[in-house]
């Protein structure tokens, strides 16, 4: 019975949980190995099919079925920081995607900083034009189509980063190769024809920067080398292309049979940025940027044509012809900005800048162009030169004033002056030579109230008045105004509004011009149960009215275009976790967006979609996604598509 | 002798300013802030003595912390979130001003419509950069307060934003940039859209005019359209003929010439002016853009 009672009163003692620790046991010593965390999604992608227009669909979505590398973000740390403190990999969409994308950071503080970029972006364009020249003779052609792809990389290194003084490198690469369709225009006739296009750009440069207490200085200096090379052709050569215009010139229906047309394009650039900000006194910043670029290029053009074709300045039926082109353009562009924030008072602040941007392009072609009719050679040949030039200047001051700490009001007026110009040389055809004025006068007004962390309203007022713009279409009598609100009434509620508005009017005889866009949008985010579900949504409305009176250039007749566009815009999300699934819980999003739109270009566009996530294991997670896209327009039924995608795949977890 | 030698061994403490506490005193209440802090980009703040702040980083930005310390009354102690966006951002300057970030605050929206550093950067954050990075978060972070750029987006011809594939910063530089509506530029002073165009960089011998003076937008609408190409109109021929309307004989004070009379609109290949000027955004070789 002893034994009994000593066993059941030791029982409460056999429950308790051992120390998690104890003082005499070391707490594990922390891995001195790289430590790789992060994810990688690889998936496969079904489609059934794309009802109505394959090539809008191409031109829009362009999302392809097979087997895809969806996506992966992943970070190696290394705690002995001996080559680097972290290196962070982010990739998107390879696999035959429309666009792809990887971007690579490493660093080491207080040694470098790497960044990597790289992009590629399919670019498909073959739009059923409305205004389809051939659509007559049965042939659906966009005439101006592209298929390509477009790479983009950026690589930086930032040495030393952090220091006083910090040197730094870029490169940047943009190129562009593929196909399309294109026209080539003769006297007289305009052929669609195949194309090949390429080109690209490469950047590099080079600076430091100086950050000391009291200043800065970045010095930067950099440049550019450029080249295309775009040919045309008629394919297969010797084959009968009618055209565009399919009525006869004099009794004789025009043609082309032969055409190689190839542009030899190379440029280059140097530039220089100079920036500078100081805080000489604690009530002075002052902030100044100096930035001078130089691009220039040169052009080799060849075209050799064949056909019945025709010069109408000459009234001259040809056979074939040959000609050579050779151009050059500089434009030397300086640009630089000089402004101060003057702090006189405790709740003032007055900023006055000054902006000027000074761009002038020269360009010289000349050309000899070889006619053949019947044996005889008929040589033209032309020399031209081209000026073009603008300079640009603001100058403006803005006063803010902390009225209270929940309250700022800011006032402010800018004035921007310039000129530009045009001219061809020798003057030849309706307009040669242009001269055009800008001048402005701009007020704004703007408020900013916060009564507290949970709500802030934001509004300004921007108006102006102008004696003098460049185009008929430019801003003149114009008034803005944007207000914007964030309202937290709970913790889990949070709503945002945003209005913007735009009237602008040219009061000239011949413009008229009288222009309206407003917008509306309304976004609200609900998470009322934490991490059980949440659900966000946002509904936009816009309205464009514009009115612009032309002339119809056939009887000079004034006429009015007009344009409108009106459209809902929705979008929504709505986010589940399984509430009783724990570790394993499954994960459903579900939402989408909606544009529909009446007016000029009355079109609907949906994009409904819903991702089920299922946990398979501790770092395994299988998902699928559906997709829908619906497209239509009313007044081109024919560019309508509609598809459904399924992607399926599984997340590896480290 | 032996306590001598071992005080000498002890790393100083840094001597505090008065009315300073110290980082290990505010983490004394602050573990959650604290901990967040150690692996935040900030934290070098704390140990680097030529910062002038080495011990005390969270006073660095909400001043000295003794009398906070003492009642622990929120009232005494500087919060940043509390503070107008001038106020606030004065705090993050006092480091941050002389770096090349800041060369266009003057003429950044964002400044002048009081968004502080602090609506978008993330002081605390453990593990994470000061500002979200991924593409889809970037966006998200824009969207939150442009909501009507971002319904833009939702049309069907857009730049890839939506998709992830681009985002807000690759065209716009939050800081503020000498260009208008805070674009990015391109080796220095060019329009940033010629980053990832270069094809319609140029110098052309023959210019076209509004795309050096008024920029792509003057024909396109980049965050998104109803129109193919983002075009601002649906028909080509009044993006072109609402500028070409002056006539050649009476001088204007806009440019832009009716094109000649054989243009028929009435005509499918007249309707569409890009098919023969397909060199648009400039040419090297024609002065009427045809190729």
């Amino acid at each position: 019975m002893k034994a009994l009672l000593i066993f059941l009163m030791g029982l409460p003692l056999l429950g308790q949980q051992p120390p998690a620790t104890t003082t005499d046991s070391p707490p594990p010593a922390p891995s001195t190995e790289p430590a790789l965390t992060g994810w990688i999604d690889l998936g496969y992608r079904w489609g059934t099919g794309v009802g109505g227009s394959f090539d809008t669909y191409r031109s829009i979505i362009n999302l392809g079925s097979g087997p895809k590398f969806l996506g992966t973000d992943f970070t190696l740390t290394d705690p002995k920081h001996k080559w680097f403190d972290t290196i962070q990999v982010r990739a998107d969409s390879w696999g035959d995607e429309p666009s792809s994308s990887v971007h690579v950071e490493a660093k080491k503080s207080g040694v470098y900083d790497f960044n990597a970029d790289y992009r590629d972006f399919a670019y498909f364009n073959f739009l059923p034009s409305y205004a389809d020249p051939l659509v007559g003779t049965g042939v659906v052609l966009d005439e101006q189509s592209f298929d390509t792809r477009r790479k983009i990389a950026a690589l930086s290194l930032d040495i030393r980063p952090g220091h006083w003084w910090t040197p730094y490198f870029g490169w940047d690469h943009d190129s562009s190769g593929g196909t399309g369709a294109t026209v080539f225009v003769s006297d007289g006739n305009d052929y669609p024809v195949p194309n090949t296009l390429n080109d690209s750009t490469e950047l590099y440069r080079g600076g430091v920067r100086f950050e000391m207490p009291r200043f800065h200085v970045t010095l930067e200096e950099g440049g550019t080398t450029f080249k295309s090379a775009q040919s045309l052709y008629q394919n297969p050569q010797g084959s009968l292309n009618y055209g565009n215009v399919s009525a006869p010139i004099l009794g004789q229906t025009l043609d082309l049979t032969n055409l190689l047309a190839a542009y030899g394009i190379g440029g280059s650039s140097i530039y220089t940025k100079s920036l500078l900000t100081a805080n000489p006194t604690t009530w002075l910043d002052i902030y100044g940027q100096f930035l001078f670029s130089q691009p220039d290029s040169h052009v080799n053009y060849q075209q050799t044509d064949a056909g019945n074709l025709y010069l109408q300045s000459q009234v001259l039926f040809y056979s074939s012809e040959q000609e050579l082109i050779a151009a050059s353009s500089q434009q030397p562009h300086t640009s630089g900005s000089l402004g101060a924030e003057i702090r006189p008072l405790k709740h003032v602040r007055i900023v006055e800048s000054w902006l000027t941007d000074r761009l002038h392009n020269a360009g010289s072609s000349a050309s000899t162009d070889t006619l053949m009719q019947s044996g005889t050679s008929i040589p033209l040949s032309s020399l031209l030169a081209t000026t073009l030039a603008s300079n640009y200047s603001q100058e403006a001051i803005d006063i803010f004033y902390d009225a209270t700490s929940k309250l700022t009001l800011h006032g402010g007026y800018r004035y921007v002056w310039g000129d530009a110009s045009y001219a061809f040389l020798p003057p030849e055809g309706l307009a040669s030579s242009d001269q055009e004025q800008l001048r402005q006068n701009i007020g704004v007004g703007a408020a900013t109230f916060r009564p507290s962390q949970k709500i802030s309203v934001t509004g300004n007022v921007e108006a102006a008045s102008s004696s003098g713009v460049y185009f008929r279409t430019s801003l003149y009598n114009y008034q803005k105004v944007r207000a914007q609100l964030h309202y937290q009434p709970l913790q889990s509620l949070s709503v945002s509004a945003d209005f913007t508005l735009l009237n602008n009017q040219n009061p000239l005889a011949g413009t008229n011009y009288d222009y309206h866009a407003a917008q509306e949008s309304l976004s609200f985010y609900w998470s009322p149960h934490g991490k059980i579900f949440d659900i966000q949504g946002t509904y936009s409305r816009s309205d464009l009215k514009s009115n612009i009176s032309y002339l119809e250039p056939e009887t000079l007749t004034p006429q009015l275009s007009t344009y409108r566009d009106n459209a809902h815009t929705g979008s929504a999300l709505f986010d589940l976790a399984w509430p009783h699934g724990k570790r394993f819980a499954p994960k459903l999003a579900a939402g989408g967006s909606f544009f529909i739109s009446s007016g000029s270009q009355p079109t609907s566009y949906f994009q409904p979609t819903a991702k089920l996530w299922v946990p398979l294991g501790k770092h395994v997670n299988w998902f699928s996604e559906w997709q829908y896209y619906g497209y239509g327009e009313a007044f081109l039924l024919y560019q309508g598509f509609r598809t459904h995608l399924v992607t399926t795949g599984v997340r590896f977890t480290r | 002798m032996l306590l001598a030698a071992m005080a000498r061994t002890q790393p100083a403490a840094p001597t505090l300013p008065p009315g300073y506490v110290g980082s290990e005193t505010c983490a004394g209440c602050h573990a959650d802030l604290a901990k967040a802090f150690a692996n935040s980009q900030h934290h070098p703040v704390d140990g680097d003595a030529k910062r002038g702040w080495q011990g005390r980083a969270c006073e660095s930005c909400h001043g000295p912390g003794q009398k906070h310390a003492e009642s622990a009354n929120p009232a005494l102690i500087r919060n940043p979130a509390n503070l107008a966006a001038a106020a606030a951002d004065k705090i993050c300057l006092s480091c941050h001003l002389n770096q090349p970030t800041q060369i266009g605050r003057l003429e950044s929206s964002h400044a002048h419509n009081q968004i502080s550093c602090t609506a978008c950067h993330k002081v605390h954050e453990a593990g994470q950069p000061l500002v979200v990075r991924k593409a889809d978060a970037t966006n998200k972070l824009c969207a939150s307060c442009h909501l009507n750029e971002w319904a833009q987006f939702q049309r069907p011809f857009h730049h890839k934003l939506p998709e992830g594939d681009m985002t807000c910063v690759d065209c716009h530089n939050p800081h503020g940039s000498i260009r208008p509506v805070m674009l990015q530029s391109f080796a220095a002073n060019e329009p940033g859209c010629f980053k990832c165009h270069g094809d319609k960089r140029g110098p052309f011998t023959f210019e076209h005019a509004p795309v050096r003076f008024e920029g792509c937008q003057a024909c396109h609408e980049p965050h998104g359209s109803a129109n193919a190409r983002m075009l601002t109109r649906a028909n080509v021929r009044f993006v072109c003929l609402e500028c070409h309307a002056n006539l050649p004989s009476v001088p204007m004070k806009v440019a832009g010439v009716v094109p000649p009379s054989f243009h028929d609109l009435n005509l499918p290949l007249f309707q569409n002016c890009t098919v023969c000027h397909q060199k648009i955004h400039g040419s090297h070789v024609d002065r009427n853009l045809l190729k």
